[in-house]
């Protein structure tokens, strides 16, 4: 080992045994070689620790939304949104599943390491590797399903060559967003438990504040700035070129009540023989325009942007947070 | 438009809130606590809360009731925008109903302490002046124990120790150095001495038993020792300030804490490789790591293990891989909190042994155990911490077992523990005697 000698003879030879005093000199490993140290260990907990069992998860979740709303997705306004919606919340689910334990679960074991010489910045950034593999990877499987699943995408992509490409990218902003978010609760957070009962309620709090499960006015509606969930349904939408679709909400619900009168059965009966029908479902979808949901490529940078800031928010947050974790309790 | 009438400003509720404080600040006297406080709207349920001995309760109420006073003040002064009132109105009624509510916990306890029916707390949730004025002035409602609270130096003890012994105990320079004027936290309105006046020198190559009851502050000297909590105090490792060289000296002292905390679900190899990564200077080639990592495996006997999973050993196995993560870094002082905890005799006495020949090897190892006997004969050196009558940890002895045995009147060290306890933990109770005496044995010697 590189210790040295410094000082300091025993004076006195009081005891029968000398001193050994050796101080360690020179550097300890700073905060970039500390990162691969921990990398290693998320790496391994991965395996041993059932980490990996989040992948097939996200597989099970996929299948069941795309069965469930997948069909009309890049078909209608209504399937489009609904699907996004839909897509959003899983992969925002995914995130805060994710992550959401996995500061608080080893508090005390980190703040033993933190006496010991760690430096929390790589803790957290070695942590913030692992999850955007882990996100990457989840993403990856929720496209890949949705795929299988018979959802027909878009050939071609609008940021992308490919619109695979394109989709993969906002889900794992969005899920990559969310799990960052709860790591920076699992950094707050001392116990599982308190970690467990924070979580429903930022879910909660995502989907009423999405801005697409509600309509919402005055400052409830500013709100939907702080939420991952509105800028990665926007980016689906927007995406699927929302504002180009057809919606079929005002057809069907006049098809509902055709019954109740004669005339309106016949007049029906007649769009349908004329051919209009395509017509007057791409009128029904222009009148349903929103301007939010514009496919320009600044629109989804936007909410790319605001994602990936959410991300390094909390990331820094989790790092000023856990700075302090000498000051827990015994 | 006027919409909310601000009746708790009028003339009568600041008569019978003054009413009320000059009452509690007669209870707050029997508690011991400066009646002042009473008329601090806010800091007076924070003191209530410490007098019930509920004092994180205290706090919470403290902070709610804060929250109260801008939540008031911005209805006042918003009172003609009803739209945005109305959330204001709720805000102000969620924090006052929090605060009622750790009020009634707090009342509750204070009533039992007081030995009163706790349906009186109802009473001071809702018409505090009452048991104010009641409680305050009539001599029949005392508390069954005083806060303790330091106000002040004790006659007795600190006037002799403080003048006398700092000056008069020299330190050493080879070994540790340990002079602790005092460790104090401010918590939250208060400041608590939580060690005062411990001084000695602890020579290289002992094994020293770290003996106390609980509270006695054993965790918080060896905190301030290896200089992760710094105290008003000089530690010296060899002639070296530990405080001013704590980020150079912090891998040269090694500190296992009661609790093995190490990840389960990682491989004991992988465990105490990650730990010398982290303690060894970054300039150690990775064959002088593995070959470290390997010799420290063989000397905690965990050699056959290495490839197995952390959650996979035995109590003991984990204990010496615990130990073995400070160990790796070759620490000249080590210090360990009960790292027989949970063990039975024969695998305690074997740890203690491997503890014992790290101590051969000229190191310091300072133990913390609450079954001492069992392993008494391997240690050199005893220090005892007790909680005098202020509840202050405090020097009552440090030299050899022999000394401690014969300065004790007492064979055992559940005998010294005894003594030295307080009457209600079971013990007698002659923590002060003990530390005067030590300490005028301390001048004496000096």
């Amino acid at each position: 080992m590189n210790t040295e000698n410094t000082t300091n003879a025993s004076s006195g030879g009081t005891s029968p045994r000398s001193s050994r005093f050796k101080l360690m000199t020179g550097n300890h490993r700073g905060r970039i070689a500390q990162v691969p140290i921990y990398l290693g260990k998320n790496f391994r907990m991965f395996i041993f620790q059932n980490d990996w069992k989040v992948l097939p998860m996200s597989a099970l979740i996929a299948a069941l939304i795309a069965m469930v709303v997948g069909q009309n997705m890049y078909v209608t306004m209504e399937g489009q949104f609904q699907c996004s919606l839909a897509l959003t919340c899983i992969c925002i689910w995914n995130g805060f599943f994710n992550s959401v334990q996995s500061v608080c679960r080893e508090r005390p074991i980190i703040k033993r390491e933190h006496r010991s010489g760690m430096h929390i910045s790589s803790y957290v950034v070695a942590h913030l590797i692992y999850q955007m593999f882990l996100c990457a990877m989840q993403a990856l499987i929720t496209v890949g399903v949705c795929k299988i699943a018979g959802i027909k995408f878009p050939e071609k992509g609008f940021i992308t060559p490919w619109f695979l490409v394109d989709t993969w990218i906002t889900m794992f902003l969005i899920t990559y967003a969310s799990d960052i978010t709860s790591l920076f609760i699992s950094s707050i957070v001392h116990t599982t438990t308190t970690a467990m009962t924070v979580m429903p309620f930022m879910l909660i709090f995502q989907l009423v504040f999405s801005g697409g499960a509600f309509t919402l006015y005055g400052p409830a509606a500013e709100l939907t700035k702080l939420t991952i969930s509105k800028y990665g349904l926007t980016a689906l939408c927007a995406q699927g070129n929302y504002n180009s679709l057809k919606s079929v909400t005002l057809w069907n619900t006049i098809f509902r009540i055709r019954d109740s009168s004669p005339e309106l059965k016949e007049a029906l009966w007649q769009i349908e023989k004329a051919g209009q029908l395509e017509n007057i479902l791409e009128r029904s979808g222009e009148a349903m325009q929103e301007a939010a949901y514009a496919m320009t490529k600044a629109n989804i940078y936007n909410c790319w942007a605001h994602m990936a800031a959410f991300a390094a928010i909390f990331a820094v947050l989790s790092i000023i947070v856990l700075e302090f974790i000498d000051n827990d309790r015994r | 438009m006027n919409v909310i009438d601000f009746s708790i400003l009028d003339g009568v509720s600041v008569v019978i809130w003054l009413v009320a404080s000059f009452g509690l600040s007669k209870i707050f006297k029997k508690f011991n606590i400066e009646g002042w406080w009473a008329y601090i709207p806010g800091a007076r349920i924070y003191w209530l809360g410490r007098c019930a001995d509920r004092e994180q309760d205290g706090k919470v109420a403290m902070i709610f009731e804060i929250l109260t006073y801008p939540t008031l003040f911005a209805i006042q002064v918003l009172n003609n925008d009803l739209s945005f009132i109305k959330y204001l109105v709720l805000l102000f009624i969620f924090f006052d109903i929090v605060c009622l509510i750790y009020k009634a916990r707090i009342c509750i306890d204070l009533c039992g302490d007081l030995k009163v029916n706790k349906n009186w707390a109802w009473l001071w949730v809702f018409a505090e002046v009452i048991p104010c004025l009641v409680w305050g002035f009539s001599d029949k409602y005392t508390p069954s124990k005083a806060l303790l609270r330091y106000n002040g130096l004790d006659p007795i003890l600190d006037d002799f120790i403080v003048r006398s012994l700092a000056d008069n105990v020299n330190t050493t320079e080879s070994g540790l150095a340990v002079k602790i004027k005092d460790r104090t936290v401010r918590n939250f309105l208060d400041k608590r001495y939580l060690l005062r006046e411990i001084f000695m020198n602890i020579e290289p190559g002992h094994m020293v038993l770290l003996l106390g009851g609980s509270g006695s502050g054993k965790t918080t000297f060896i905190n301030a020792v290896t200089g992760y909590e710094k105290a008003n105090a000089e530690i010296l490792l060899d002639g070296m300030n530990v405080y001013d060289e704590y980020d150079k000296m912090k891998y040269s002292i090694g500190f296992v804490p009661q609790l093995d905390l190490i990840r389960s679900n990682d491989t004991v190899y992988r465990t105490l490789y990650d730990a010398a990564l982290l303690r060894l200077p970054a300039s150690t080639s990775f064959s002088e790591i593995t070959k470290r990592v390997s010799a420290v495996l063989e000397q905690f006997g965990l050699s056959s293990v290495k490839g197995s999973l952390v959650e996979k050993l035995s109590g003991g196995q984990r204990k010496r891989l615990s130990i073995a993560m400070e160990y790796i870094s070759d620490p000249y002082l080590f210090v360990l909190d009960e790292p027989d905890s949970g063990l039975d005799g024969v695998i305690a006495r074997d740890l203690m042994r491997r503890l014992r020949s790290i101590a051969d090897e000229g190191k310091i190892v300072i133990v913390i155990t609450h079954t001492p006997d069992r392993v008494v004969d391997l240690f050199d050196d005893l220090i005892v911490l007790a909680k005098d009558s202020r509840r202050t940890g405090r020097l009552a002895f440090y030299g050899s077992i022999d000394e401690a045995r014969e300065f004790f009147g007492q064979d055992s060290m559940e005998g010294i523990l005894r003594m030295i306890n307080q009457k209600d933990e079971g013990g007698e109770g002659r923590s002060d005697e003990f530390v005067l005496k030590y300490a005028e044995r301390q001048v004496e010697n000096s």
